[in-house]
């Protein structure tokens, strides 16, 4: 149990790697390709918490893939990544809750939040939350 | 006009959206839903064919809004995805200074942002939050 009195649904330590930095900044096109040391581009935890969204879409959730959309995703920085910190996730459900859908039927909304931190100083990075909308399936 | 000592957001055209773009964008964040590389599974979904990572699409217009400003340092970056990407689509960045406020820290300059293709329709909005020293 957090601070908030919820579980965690999950928690582990990712280091903030100079290649992998490199290879998304690369990906991404991000204008500071090049620098040395190389810096994350602003969408970067997503390499972070990889791992722990495919297991959070395929086991926890689940969410059928064929049915799911990403909605919304959010950051909030308290100060910047950098590389060569490990970083310690937490992770936890802010919502999980089925609406009814303006024009097609009932839909899941799901929002995660992912928190970073450094793991030698235990000073709070930022957030990273992310919202999927799964479709209810069609009845037969 | 430049507000809050920002400089105009530069011209950011990206595409077109290439399939290697996507595998690349797969390999470097470690998002392997097949919806993004398997034609066949895509088209189970009911999609024509691959769609881009919405995060890839993210990705872009977070790389539009470093080369705007810069070093600044980057407190909020919010997206919300509004329609696909296809391999084909070309897109364009956009953005502008919606207001500033004062805080302890120094100011505060939120922006709004824009990727949209090139008939105009958007593809991903977002609000950003950003220090002004």
């Amino acid at each position: 149990m957090n601070g908030d009195g919820e579980a965690l649904l999950g928690e582990w330590t990712c280091p903030v790697e100079w290649g992998k930095v490199r290879e998304f900044a690369r990906a991404v096109h991000d204008p500071r390709l090049g620098r040395e040391p190389p810096v994350p581009p602003l969408t970067f935890p997503v390499v972070l918490s990889a791992e722990f969204v495919e297991r959070l879409v395929s086991e926890l959730l689940p969410l059928d893939r064929k049915r799911t959309v990403h909605g919304e995703q959010d950051y909030e920085y308290l100060r910047p990544l950098q590389v060569g910190q490990v970083i310690k996730c937490t992770a936890r459900i802010l919502r999980d809750e089925v609406k009814q859908g303006q024009r097609a039927g009932r839909m899941r909304l799901v929002t995660v939040e992912v928190k970073l931190m450094d793991a030698n100083s235990g000073e709070t990075i930022g957030f990273e939350r992310m919202t999927a909308i799964e479709q209810e399936a069609q009845t037969p | 006009m430049s507000v809050a000592g920002l400089p105009n957001p530069p011209v950011f055209r990206f595409g077109p959206i290439t399939r290697q773009d996507l595998v690349r964008y797969a390999g470097a964040s470690g998002d392997f839903n097949p919806l993004h590389y398997d034609d066949q599974f895509a088209r189970s979904a009911g999609l024509p064919g691959v769609m881009a990572h919405g995060m890839f699409s993210a990705g872009l217009l977070g790389s539009f809004l470093v080369s705007w400003v810069e070093d600044r340092r980057v407190r909020r970056f919010r997206l919300r995805f509004k329609a696909p990407v296809w391999p084909g689509d070309t897109l364009h960045a956009t953005g502008s200074v919606v207001r500033t406020r004062r805080l302890e820290e120094g100011e505060v300059a939120e922006l709004e942002l824009k990727l949209a293709r090139h008939d105009g329709s958007e593809v991903v909005t977002a609000i950003a939050e950003v220090q002004c020293p």
